[in-house]
């Protein structure tokens, strides 16, 4: 009977398993009242909150569009992705957080709760294990039990202080020689919030076994304590010992990108692939480095391969067809974005892609037809800064001065890290003579891309002007 | 090819040896008396910002474990639903036994 009870709890627990190496939304919460920092004003290129300056060069924001924290949109998208660290409470709540739903969540064990709970509901019985009555001591003394039922109170039933209890009885009784439970308890640490704590459990595990988990485990924690530097490190050393392994190598390559050095990011991921070719996150990547560094060409082989491989969504279909499009295969481009539209499983995807196919319009001439396909992202994704301010170019070229200021206005508010809708205001205002706005509007644009060209020469003309009165 | 450059000896008028010294732009005779400048005409530049669209975005691929975290979101969400309609029928069926 215990065999049969330890077949059905890791099965409740497969169910619910999302690897915790990948896992890691951080909350609202965490994030503004992070108390790990170790230095108030990181040097640049040691922190992840900064950006920092793009050391690693790599395509400006005036080819490639960016998020809310001023680093370019990746290739690939995990549950750890940050996109990006707010600097105020209400961008905090502003930016989506969860994977479903664009509503921000407030503290990652709220998540985690739900999803516990999800569990119960499915389980119309009531829980397969009732955790108040259970005797932990008793399982910990049997190793064997002990693991199954330490998984499926960490993942299914999502409890993290009775895990921790077990784990910690555990050990005790494995009198500290087992690497497993100590990765365990740092796990519950981790989870807990108490870094430093998870840290020495982690070290201490690779002390006794050396695995390449626990070196993924502890990186994960030195990331959240802000010293991706360390991180690094990490890696490399794991490298010398786990020479070529792909998730060490991709590790490195993620953190450069959070750095935002593009250019170390694309060497390591290209160091991925050699290891490794069908590793879907560093193609991904790769290809879209490609295609905004103005190579579409490379960019499509590098999606085809991804097609080869059976990738089949909607997002994937997307990028074929822009790539079709601006590497000239004008016959792939449309059959390509209608399978993306059909593909699409929500309305921000079909948002998305609309966005696309107005670009493409755009491209051909076809201002009509862009015009339809920008209204029809609008009606898919209301707060879609980017198609309001493409509409708004299209009405100025019609000449609907106040529509186009509307437009401008609505996109300026909704996203004022890009720095497009500001110079369009700038130059809006400029050409109806209103030249104060249009200062305050370059100096926002120049704040969101101080390397624009334009922008500067629209300030110095207008520090000009205004010198003369 | 052979002959293509028979029919062209016959149209190109017989110049012999001394005709290389021809100008080279038979097509041009006043190519010398005109020349040819192009800001002739052109008043003044301007050099004025043009509006700037934004840009074509990429969308980046969703990882496994992602794609996991949102199938189990939309379940919790559906599941959440149903118990609601769960409880009316067990109440209607507790009166009955008594």
């Amino acid at each position: 009977i215990q065999a049969a009870w330890n077949l059905k709890t890791r099965a409740l627990t497969e169910m619910v398993y999302v690897d915790e190496i990948d896992m890691d939304q951080e909350g609202i919460a965490e994030m503004i009242l992070d108390e790990n920092a170790i230095a108030q004003v990181a040097r640049p290129g040691t922190s992840l909150k900064l950006p920092g300056t793009s050391q690693g060069g790599g395509p400006s924001p005036a080819v490639r569009p960016v998020t809310q924290s001023g680093r370019p949109i990746t290739g690939f998208v995990r549950p750890s992705t940050q996109s990006g660290r707010p600097s105020t409470m209400e961008q905090a709540i502003r930016t989506p957080r969860t994977a479903l739903t664009a509503r921000p969540i407030t503290s990652a064990s709220g998540g985690y709760v739900r999803l516990g709970t999800a569990s119960m509901l499915t389980n119309p019985d009531g829980p397969f294990i009732n955790l108040s009555r259970l005797n932990l001591t008793k399982y910990a003394q049997k190793p064997k039990l002990a693991k199954a039922l330490f998984e499926y109170i960490f993942h299914h039933e999502n409890d993290v202080k009775n895990a921790l209890d077990l784990a910690a009885l555990a050990t005790e009784h494995a009198q500290f020689k087992d690497w497993w439970w100590k990765v365990q308890i740092g796990k519950c640490y981790y989870r807990l919030g108490l870094y430093r704590e998870a840290e020495k459990q982690f070290k201490s595990a690779l002390k006794q076994q050396d695995m390449v988990d626990t070196i993924l485990y502890l990186a994960k924690v030195y990331l959240r304590l802000d010293q991706p530097v360390t991180a690094l490190n990490l890696f490399k050393q794991g490298l010398e010992r786990f020479p070529g392994e792909v998730t060490l190598i991709c590790g490195i390559a993620r953190i450069y990108e959070e750095m935002n050095n593009i250019s170390s990011a694309a060497e390591y991921y290209k160091d991925v692939l050699k290891q490794d070719n069908t590793h879907v996150e560093a193609i991904a990547c790769i290809g879209s480095n490609h295609f905004y560094s103005d190579q579409p060409e490379i960019a499509l082989r590098f999606y085809r391969r991804l097609l080869q491989m059976g990738v089949y969504n909607c997002q994937l279909f997307n990028n074929l067809g822009l790539c079709c499009f601006y590497a000239q295969q004008y016959d792939m481009t449309l059959s390509s974005f209608e399978r993306a539209l059909f593909l699409a499983e929500n309305e921000e995807e079909t948002a998305d892609v609309w966005y696309n196919l107005g670009h493409v319009a755009v491209g051909i001439g076809d201002l009509n037809l862009a015009y339809q396909c920008f209204k029809l992202t609008l009606v898919n994704n209301n707060d879609y800064a980017e198609a309001y301010n493409n509409l708004a170019v299209l009405e100025m070229r019609k000449g609907h001065t106040e529509q186009a200021r509307a437009l401008l206005q609505t996109a300026s508010s909704l996203a004022p890290h890009m720095y497009e809708p500001h110079f369009n205001v700038a130059i809006l205002s400029e050409k109806l003579g209103d030249l104060q706005r249009s200062y305050t509007a370059a100096q926002k644009s120049e704040e969101a891309f101080p390397g624009h060209v334009d922008t500067q020469q629209l300030l110095k003309q207008l520090k000009e002007h205004f010198a003369m009165l | 090819m052979p002959e293509g450059t028979g029919a062209l000896r016959e149209v190109l008028p017989k110049q012999g040896t001394g005709g290389g010294h021809r100008p080279a732009l038979p097509a041009q005779p006043a190519a010398r008396s005109r020349p040819f400048s192009p800001f002739a005409g052109q008043l003044s530049v301007e050099d004025t910002a043009a509006m700037v669209l934004c840009k074509p975005k990429i969308l980046p691929l969703k990882s496994v474990s992602l794609e996991k975290l949102e199938k189990l979101q939309r379940a919790a969400l559906e599941a959440a639903q149903p118990p609601e309609e769960a409880p009316p029928p067990s109440a209607g069926a507790a009166p009955p036994r008594q």
